[in-house]
């Protein structure tokens, strides 16, 4: 922790905040409008509505959270949030 | 970042506030001045009379002026005077490329009016900073979203934050800053979240297209045609067919008793067989955002064709949502307590960043301190755009009123030199910030901003054309010039701040 200079450690949780959010909304985005019992054109706008939420609270995780790795998590929980919002889309990739 | 949560977000605030509160000051001041956006577009554009014809009487005029002049023209539009924007003008052509002549709603002949940006400038500043292309949405939606990180972050290291909604101890220099700064943000901060937030929303699809790239396989006219925005078209063949065009007024009343007062008039394929009419209201009849909203009727034979729709409940809540943030609803009262809530969000954001700078002010300040060089010039940065952003900001703004009166009429180009005397001024203001000690560039800025504002009523004597809107810009000028001078004299003149040892204690803030 102390060998690494300081920009760096903010770059890192800056980049964690940018893009780990912005993955981190945009799946969780997907995943709703997948899932919710809804018909597709509300779906869509009711997972949307939220985004942003998601958004903020993955920045301030990516400052809030003690060590620089657990920063990207959100980024991490991205792939799975994903996967259900394009399994359709995942699976024709696979066949 | 930091050893404690409440430290880490302390940090944050702390800079992310400082770095990207430069900007948000700008948007936020840009959007409060866009809730009078109309008003300000009327009195930039002095040749525009006062009319009292009611609306039917002035279609028809606006009808004939354009069977006189265009009547082979595609498309008409025609922009009726409204409660907040007496001017009248009529357009051919598509939206983009199309040609607008305004007319004396009195005479429906042609009126000389000088172009001008108008209060739109502001509007468009607001959520593109007047950047080109769709860049300026994804940098102000990304501000928005550091705002929303901000508040929270704020409410986080805000411990007391009930007993300090009562607490403002004036003349305390540093002790003044942050309880003014926490005042303001916690008293409105169901204003700054809501504002901020349904600013998102209003492009939420541009910013987060998940929902779409995922249900719809990324096909945005599929997900339009899902939402039940179809277009009423006419058999092409129908255009090549002349007929007479219905009138008007009937059509009219029907639709303003179906929907309150009417903004504008289209008209497609006029003097043909395919002549369609779609009457549209001015905004904010209702909460949710009633853009792009029309009545279509039959051209020839006055037939509604398409009302407009009725809203399931999701796409409601974003209407809604957007219509928040618009501001439209409500009349004259809803939008003075915008513009006041807008004032009172510019005045938090600028205590914060001058909080900053206060703070650190006898560490770095002093020539002599024993702060390294380098942090030194850094703080000598932030202080310099305070200046240039925050004062600097609002002379731009006011500056932009006094060209719009004082280029000369002809100028060929004279809108882009509206803009241009805009970030012409901004950027003097921010050089002079750097040449200037900070505190007589404050004194003399403030000044210059609340004389400007203050002289708007000056010009409006000379150029004459005065009515109710155009006073109430000059006198609300005078009231906000009155302030920002109150501003410039307390900077100039400050009560000696009483520093005790309990400031130490200041937790809040701490970097």
């Amino acid at each position: 922790m102390s060998e690494t200079p300081t920009w760096l450690r903010i770059l890192s949780r800056s980049g964690a905040a940018l893009l780990g959010g912005y993955a981190f909304s945009y799946a969780s985005t997907a995943c709703l409008a997948r899932i919710l019992p809804l018909s597709p054109a509300d779906a869509v706008i009711v997972a949307t509505l939220p985004a942003f939420v998601f958004y903020t609270l993955a920045i301030l995780w990516a400052f809030a959270s003690r060590d620089a790795l657990r920063a990207w998590a959100p980024l991490a929980l991205a792939v799975p949030l994903a996967l259900i919002g394009f399994w359709p889309q995942a699976l024709r990739w696979l066949a | 970042m930091k050893n404690t949560f409440t430290q880490s977000m302390a940090w944050l605030h702390t800079w992310a506030g400082l770095i990207f509160g430069w900007l948000l000051f700008a948007i936020f001041v840009t959007g409060t001045l866009a809730v009078f956006d109309k008003e300000l577009s009327h009195w930039m554009q002095p040749e525009i009379p006062a009319s009292t014809v009611s609306q039917a009487d002035v279609a028809k005029r606006a009808i004939s002026y354009l069977q006189q002049h265009q009547a082979n023209a595609g498309n008409w539009g025609i922009s009726l005077p409204t409660e907040r924007s007496p001017g009248l003008s009529v357009s051919t052509g598509d939206r983009r490329h199309g040609v607008v002549v305004p007319l004396d709603p009195n005479s429906g002949e042609p009126l000389a009016v000088r172009d001008s940006v108008g209060g739109n400038f502001f509007f468009r500043f607001h959520f593109t900073l007047d950047l080109p292309r769709n860049w300026g949405i994804f940098v102000v939606g990304a501000l928005a979203l550091v705002m929303l990180a901000g508040l929270i972050s704020g409410i986080v290291i805000h411990k007391k934050i009930f007993k300090e909604f009562f607490t403002f101890r004036p003349d305390k220099g540093q002790r003044s800053w942050l309880d003014f700064h926490n005042a303001s943000a916690v008293l409105l901060l169901p204003f700054h979240l809501m504002i901020t937030y349904t600013g998102l929303v209003i492009f939420m699809m541009i910013y987060i297209p998940a929902g779409v790239d995922a249900v719809f396989e990324g096909d945005s006219r599929a997900y339009f045609q899902a939402q039940g925005n179809a277009r009423v078209e006419q058999p092409r063949r129908l255009a090549k067919t002349p007929a007479d065009l219905v009138e008007l007024a009937p059509l009219l009343a029907q639709a303003e008793a179906r929907l309150g007062p009417i903004g504008s008039i289209g008209i497609r394929n006029p003097n043909t067989a395919a002549a369609l009419i779609e009457v549209r209201p001015v905004l904010g009849n209702r909460i949710a955002l009633t853009k792009g909203n029309a009545m279509v009727f039959d051209g020839v034979s006055g037939r509604l064709l398409s009302d407009v729709p009725e809203l399931r409940p999701a796409p409601l809540t974003q209407r809604v949502m957007a219509g928040l943030h618009f501001a439209q609803f409500g009349g004259y009262p809803m939008r003075w307590l915008y513009f006041i809530c807008g004032l009172i969000s510019c005045a938090m954001i600028a205590s914060g960043l001058v909080l900053f700078c206060v703070k650190r002010g006898r560490k770095y300040a002093p020539a002599d301190s024993r702060a390294d060089a380098a942090a030194r010039r850094w703080y000598r940065v932030a202080e310099v755009c305070n200046v240039g952003f925050i004062s600097g900001l609002m002379v731009a703004c006011v500056g932009l009123l006094w060209a719009s009166r004082l280029l000369p009429a002809e100028l060929a180009q004279r809108e882009a030199w509206e803009v241009r005397a805009f970030f012409g001024l901004w950027l003097l203001a921010l050089l002079h910030a750097g040449v200037r000690p900070a505190k007589q560039a404050w004194v003399e800025q403030l000044a210059l901003c609340a004389v400007l504002c203050g002289g708007l009523g000056v010009l409006g004597i000379f150029a004459g054309g005065v009515d109710h809107l155009r006073l109430g810009v000059e006198v609300t000028g005078l009231v906000l010039g009155i302030g920002l001078a109150l501003a410039a004299w307390r900077v100039a003149c400050p009560k000696p701040a009483v520093v005790k040892p309990r400031a130490a204690r200041t937790m809040e803030a701490k970097a």
